[in-house]
């Protein structure tokens, strides 16, 4: 089997993907693609975690895999008011550039 | 008796109380009330300084203590007068002469919006004078030291709204401080050798040193600087001639009769100390006849009616410190009484003329004014032949009583005894020149500015009374003193017990008269000069050499003024732009520019607020890595 | 391993298509592809359970409604520079910290357990085990989490509602227009 330290490397990878492509995306839709790639390295690590420390405290070792199932429900819940929101900010707007979103500043 | 003379020690004190009442209250007190309260005042000081004189006649000196002054640990000052001959002597003088001034000041100083004010800084500087005669240590005496050095920049800078007059004022101060410096330095080593600070303690323990000692003659030198900055001597003679500024009864008073004497008093008091260090006492006879010579030589060429006899006043101080360097420190305070009566008188005869043309004070301007102002005219001639020297009159004793101890000093002779007399001699002459110039072109012969002449009228009662008082003076008082070989000397004897002893040649009868007969020599040949010169020819001897290196020299003060402006007040002043700028500069723009900070801090804060989503997570994110890393180090490495 | 390496080379690409893609509909689909292999990867990690709910919720319902509203919202106009700087500072930091993270997950490594002891823990993560694990000590969660799903549609369905006076003012103006039904005009207004 392979290590928990590689799985949880890719998802350090993946979650710096995910991040850049947060600071990097100008479109709001593509923002919103990248968070969701951080969410799922995010996953990732949980569940390899999950199976190192399965040995240990069996009545606890399906608490990772329970914890990402959670995760990914609320993930689903946070796209369709987000996608929601976006919407309805970008439905009577020429482009769904994030940097015309500049109201609040000093 | 005793009771008495304690009771003089009160005098300092009603003198204040003048000074706080015209002070406090001179602006609600009418007329000339002011006037009358401060004269009262040093009236009653003056009654009380005869009975002192009367006390200490009868029964010697007398000590009044007051408790403790000073007191750190082992030092101890204690507060506290002593009334011995010379102090009476000084407090009758100062009291007396201050009286005339007082009265005379009040017709002097009519309508003038600071009237109360005047009175008050003289009366607070009659009691700081008599504070510095009448104190038993030498920290005492340095209060009343200061205190008539600041009410000298007072009255000097008495019509301050003028800048030339508050320069004046300031200048004297300045000069005078370096006087002041060397009486503190002396104060340090007179304790350091004599343990203590009280003045009967230390003139009594002078001769337990070795002769010529070091620290003796280091300690008269800087008493000699003291007295140098206060009585006007080279170099700190400076501010004299600009201290005219003030009004004239101040220069009469202050600048004629009591400040300058100062020094003189000082060098007297310790004359124990300049007895046993006879390098200290030729310096000081040095230093005193060559400031009477350069002086003399300056007055010839002056056309101020004041600044002549400041000049003069100069001169003749210094014959007063030539005569206690010597060691005859009675004749430098018989000296010191008679001048205190001419000089007095010369200047309130000039106040009397600069009050009666309405201002004016070049003598080119004035001229024939005898005939219209007779009494100030003739007192003015009594006052100017009494300085001169004229036999019979009070400057003639003293002067001849100086002149006698410098050639026949003991201590003095090794050290050019003969040449100084010659000198002083060659001085006294000049000093009979000058003056009958400036008495011929003020009140005799023609008027130079018709304008002015018409204009002139004699000054009203409260001021011709004390001139006549000062000239029944100049003329008596000179008897108190007379030749020792002819008649009994009252002052001599009356100040023996008080002075160092010094030895002194014992000139023959013959001599004796060959010096009094060459004084009225001298004093005539001053004088004919002066007729041949003024009189007979017109003064077109005086044009012609009007344009000599001497006669520059004369006009110039000897180019003194323009060395020391060289010499400190230029690199001072650069010094003060300098330290200026730098505050200015460097101290106020770093403080803005610290101040200007905190908005340009808050600027750079609002880069930050930019409004773009995008920055805002950069920021988020950044934060979020560095906690991590922190909590991650800490973790697992520490 | 060789199954690791090739989900996570697979893996890898679809991630970087996601941040990379020009076009919003290749990005989506490059995260429908990084969903299928996480799922893959999930198989490898004995949590069967999860792999399957990866491929149904979230490749099939969140990655669709993403597709709608790329279609609906018609993404993709060009624009003027801004914040340039932005882009190679965002490159550099992540590669920076994904350096550190990399370094101190290698530096602690624990030995894995042997496979029975997972496999007894876990049951290969099977359906009837993480509902086990939900329905016994994870109830409240559970249960939140199913409110947590009923706000999202409500405030999903809210936000996306019309004010209320635009929709008279569209009604009346339909009115005018008898042909066109007040309800159909009501649903999308301006796209």
């Amino acid at each position: 089997m392979v290590q928990t330290e590689y799985y949880v490397a890719l998802s350090a990878v993946l979650f710096a993907l995910g991040g850049i492509g947060v600071l990097t995306r100008r479109s709001a839709i593509m923002l919103f693609l990248s968070i969701e790639l951080m969410l799922n390295a995010a996953n990732l690590a949980i569940v390899a975690y999950a199976r190192q420390w399965s040995a240990v405290g069996a009545q606890h070792a399906l608490d990772g895999q329970a914890a990402v199932f959670i995760v990914l429900a609320i993930a689903a819940a946070e796209v369709a008011v987000g996608l929601g929101i976006l919407v309805a900010i970008f439905r009577n707007r020429v482009s769904t550039d994030v940097d015309e979103l500049s109201e609040v500043r000093a | 008796m005793t009771d008495m003379v304690q009771l003089a020690s009160l005098a300092p004190l009603l003198a204040l109380v003048g000074a706080v009442i015209n002070g406090l209250f001179g602006r609600n007190l009418r007329g000339n009330a002011a006037g009358i309260i401060a004269s009262l005042a040093v009236g009653a000081g003056f009654v009380l300084s005869v009975m002192a004189f009367l006390g200490v006649r009868a029964e010697g000196a007398v000590r009044v203590s007051f408790g403790d002054f000073l007191v750190a640990g082992d030092f101890n000052v204690g507060l506290g007068f002593h009334f011995d001959q010379l102090s009476v002597l000084m407090m009758m003088i100062i009291t007396g002469v201050g009286l005339l001034i007082h009265i005379y000041s009040i017709g002097y100083m009519q309508g003038d919006e600071g009237f109360p004010r005047y009175f008050a800084q003289l009366n607070l500087f009659v009691a700081a004078m008599l504070v510095l005669v009448m104190a038993d240590s030498f920290p005492l005496l340095f209060v009343g030291w200061e205190g008539v050095g600041v009410c000298s920049f007072l009255l000097i800078g008495f019509w301050y709204k003028d800048l030339a007059n508050a320069s004046a004022g300031r200048k004297a101060f300045i000069v005078n401080r370096v006087g002041d410096f060397g009486f503190l330095l002396a104060m340090f080593l007179t304790y350091k050798a004599f343990g203590t600070l009280d003045i009967q303690a230390v003139n009594a323990a002078a001769p337990s040193f070795a002769y010529g000692a070091a620290i003796l003659t280091g300690i008269g030198l800087l008493y000699l600087l003291a007295a140098a900055g206060k009585s006007a001597q080279l170099p700190l003679h400076t501010w004299l001639p600009d201290a005219m500024a003030g009004p004239t009864p101040v220069s009469a008073l202050i600048h004629a009769a009591t400040m300058v004497t100062a020094g003189v008093y000082l060098i007297a008091r310790t004359g124990g100390i300049f007895a046993n260090a006879p390098t200290a006492a030729a310096t000081v006879v040095w230093v005193a006849v060559l400031t009477a010579l350069m002086a003399a030589i300056v007055a010839i060429g002056q056309t101020d009616i004041k600044k002549i006899l400041a000049w003069s006043t100069i001169s003749q101080v210094g014959f007063m410190v030539a005569a206690v360097g010597a060691g005859a420190y009675w004749a430098g305070i018989f000296h010191v009484l008679t001048h205190a009566f001419f000089k007095a008188l010369l200047f309130l005869g000039a106040g009397s003329v600069i009050h009666a043309l309405g201002g004016e004070q070049d003598v080119r301007r004035m001229g024939g004014l005898g005939r219209k102002m007779r009494v100030t005219g003739t007192t003015s001639l009594i006052a100017t032949l009494a300085i001169a020297g004229v036999p019979l009159l009070s400057g003639y004793f003293s002067k001849d009583a100086i002149l006698g101890a410098l050639l026949t000093s003991g201590p003095l002779g090794a050290y050019g005894g003969q040449i100084l007399f010659a000198l002083l001699m060659v001085t006294a002459g000049i000093t009979a020149f000058y003056m009958f110039r400036w008495y011929y072109l003020v009140f005799a012969g023609q008027s130079r500015s018709s304008a002015e002449y018409e204009r002139a009228h004699e000054s009203p009662a409260v001021m011709t009374v004390p001139l006549g008082i000062l000239a029944v003076g100049s003329v008596l008082i000179g008897y108190v003193g007379l030749p020792a070989f002819l008649a009994p000397n009252l002052i001599q004897e009356w100040l023996a017990p008080v002075m160092a002893q010094v030895d002194f040649d014992h000139l023959s009868t013959a001599n004796e008269w060959l010096l009094l007969i060459g004084s009225v020599v001298v004093a005539a040949v001053g004088l004919g000069l002066g007729y041949f010169v003024y009189v007979i020819g017109e003064g077109a001897a005086a044009r012609r050499i009007g344009n000599t290196p001497l006669a520059n020299a004369s006009r110039g003060a000897f180019g003194i003024d323009r060395l020391y402006r060289g010499l400190f007040t230029v690199p001072g002043e650069g010094l003060a732009e300098g330290v200026s700028s730098l505050d200015r500069d460097v101290v106020d723009r770093g403080l803005a520019g610290l101040a200007g900070s905190v908005p340009l801090l808050g600027r750079l804060m609002v880069l930050l607020q930019s409004g773009y989503v995008r920055t805002y997570a950069f920021a988020m994110i950044l934060g979020v890595l560095i906690l991590a890393g922190v909590a991650a180090f800490m973790g697992v490495f520490a | 391993m060789v199954a690791f390496v090739i989900l996570a080379a697979l893996l890898l690409v679809a991630g970087i298509g996601v941040v990379t893609l020009r076009q919003p509909v290749h990005a989506a689909l490059s995260l429908v592809g990084a969903i299928l292999a996480l799922a893959a990867i999930y198989v490898t990690l004995e949590a069967h359970f999860l792999a399957a709910i990866q491929v149904i919720v979230y490749a099939g319902a969140v990655m669709v409604l993403f597709l709608f509203v790329i279609m609906l919202l018609n993404v993709g106009r060009t624009r003027t520079p801004s914040l340039t700087w932005l882009k190679p500072a965002a490159w550099i930091t992540g590669a920076l910290s994904l350096v550190a993270v990399v370094a101190v997950v290698f530096v602690v490594q624990r030995p894995l357990p042997e496979f029975e002891v997972i496999n007894t823990a876990l049951r290969g993560g099977n359906a009837d085990a993480v509902g086990e694990a939900l329905f016994t000590d994870h109830l409240l969660s559970f249960h939140l989490v199913g409110v947590l799903l009923l706000v999202g549609i409500v405030g999903a369905v809210a936000l996306v509602q019309q004010s209320a006076p635009a929709k008279q003012a569209q009604s009346e103006v339909s009115a005018a227009q008898p042909e066109d039904a007040p309800e159909l005009v009501a649903a999308g207004e301006g796209n």
